[in-house]
């Protein structure tokens, strides 16, 4: 029999409003359809009637879990605008904050597939350890979500001392319990059941519809701005892509686990190397000649394209804003197709979507 | 800081250079749109060859070609977006099913970003003069 399963857009399994439509016969999707919209703040337009600190503050809350990139991007491009130098320590703090929120963003993804799969006792050890990082990220900028450390030409807090010292001890005590949480997620056998073989993105289709960032590396693609187009200091850090070849869940999984090290690695480096100086520029109301420019971030969920537009006057002209999701969501018919719709859940959800971000 | 180039191009050259990039395997980062004053497009085709970013421009152009047969989806969801958020078309993209926007909104057509809000509320409640 031939049914047109709908999904969405309110639907208890979903954390935000989307619409699918999966075409089954009998249990096995056929294809399917992806809907978006559904958060659509109208952001983009909010900026053009905005400042550059009114929207500084505004694109911080296009997301609430990678909300630092937003911000960390839009400044960059206003910053590549009016040919800012942005000072050393303001870049460092800036890399510790987005990498910190590339980790609590990876913990959080890997809790939720975990409760997906079934797999409830282990989603909450992640989530455990996820609150160390959320409670240093509030040390450092006084917020869980939303953290205002970006101003433009710099960063607005500096990191104490003392702060340094509790960022270290955090990062060994979540290392430690990750080697632990590594060894049962790469050995679990209702992880491997669950993830293994299904959701397939083969890298030629992930280089077709133009993949980006854990997503695209979980198939193989080596692509990693942070490397490909090395921006603000992180020339400055050894670190590697992390790429894995079985394009499944399992895949995306791994991918997430092995690029939190990284992550710290990247950390620890930052906080040894912390140079002395100003964070900022210090200017309160920035003046932006005109121009445009576009900047790529490597967002936790992947490449962040920020294009602004100015035209010398104190808002906006333009700002384009465009995210891993709306990159990576047009792959989930192709990872649907010919899985059960048992697994679509899971399917869809090993993009790590963002609805707030993609529809803003 | 990242490289950026802009590049000026007609519409005619969009597919051209679309296809020249696609078999040097150049990805497409995205496509970028606004309006301008006067209500004419301003389209980017927003590649990424090496760590710069080339953006090869359409201005005053409010219908372009679609690239769709080239980048795929790639494509696809970036210009179906831009039509229904904005009065910029391209022809032979398959808009039969919105993206963006409820299939009650407008005629399939957007300007989400030009109408002004007051206007959009009258058009969504179907009470437009």
């Amino acid at each position: 029999m031939s049914y047109i399963v709908p999904i969405g857009p309110y639907h208890p399994a979903l954390e935000e409003p989307v619409h699918a439509r999966l075409y089954t016969e009998g249990e096995e999707i056929k294809d399917a359809e992806v809907f978006i919209g559904y958060n659509h703040r109208g952001i983009e337009k909010l900026a053009q009637q905005k400042n550059f600190i009114q929207t500084l503050v505004m694109v911080e809350r296009v997301c609430g879990i990678c909300s630092h990139s937003h911000a960390f991007a839009y400044a960059m491009a206003l910053e590549s605008i009016a040919k800012m130098n942005v000072p050393k320590r303001g870049q460092y703090i800036r890399v510790i904050t987005a990498e910190l929120e590339r980790l609590h963003s990876h913990y959080l993804w890997l809790g939720i597939a975990l409760h997906i799969i079934g797999h409830d006792s282990l989603f909450m050890h992640t989530w455990d350890d996820r609150e160390a990082i959320m409670d240093i990220l509030e040390e450092i900028s006084g917020n869980r979500v939303n953290y205002g450390m970006v101003t433009i030409g710099g960063a607005r807090r500096d990191i104490s001392d003392e702060t340094r010292k509790n960022v270290l001890e955090m990062l060994d005590k979540i290392e430690e319990s990750m080697n632990r949480l590594t060894d049962i997620l790469l050995s679990d056998k209702t992880v491997a059941l669950r993830t293994q073989g299904v959701g397939v993105l083969t890298t030629e289709d992930a280089k077709r519809i133009g993949a980006v960032g854990p997503h695209a590396r979980a198939s193989n693609m080596a692509v990693d701005v942070r490397i490909d187009a090395p921006y603000s200091s992180y020339d400055d850090f050894e670190f590697k892509k992390v790429v894995y070849p079985t394009c499944d869940v399992f895949s995306r999984v791994v991918i997430r686990v092995l690029e939190n090290y990284e992550s710290i690695k990247i950390i620890r480096q930052a906080l040894d190397m912390l140079p002395k100086g100003p964070i900022n520029l210090g200017t309160r109301i920035p003046t932006i000649p005109a121009g445009e420019y576009m900047v790529r971030h490597e967002a936790p969920r992947g490449q962040l394209c920020y294009k602004v537009v100015t035209d010398g006057g104190e808002n906006n002209k333009r700002v384009n804003i465009h995210v891993p999701t709306f990159k990576n969501a047009p792959t989930v018919p192709t990872m649907l197709r010919g899985n059960s719709i048992a697994d679509a859940g899971l399917i869809i959800a090993s993009i790590d979507p963002c609805f707030s971000c993609m529809d803003r | 800081m990242q490289e950026y180039r802009k590049i000026s191009i007609t519409k005619d050259e969009v597919v051209p250079v679309a296809e020249k990039m696609r078999a040097q395997g150049i990805p497409l980062a995205m496509i970028h749109a606004f309006l301008d004053e006067n209500g004419k497009g301003n389209v980017s085709y927003e590649y990424e060859v090496g760590p710069a970013i080339e953006s090869y421009t359409v201005e005053g152009e409010n219908v372009l070609p679609t690239i769709t047969h080239i980048y795929d989806l790639g494509a696809e969801w970036p210009e179906r977006e831009i039509m229904e958020l904005m009065d910029i078309r391209f022809e032979g993209c398959d808009t039969s099913k919105r993206l963006f926007m409820p299939d009650s909104m407008l005629d399939g057509q957007g300007q989400i970003l030009v109408t002004p809000m007051d206007k959009l509320i009258k058009k969504v409640k179907g009470e437009e003069e």
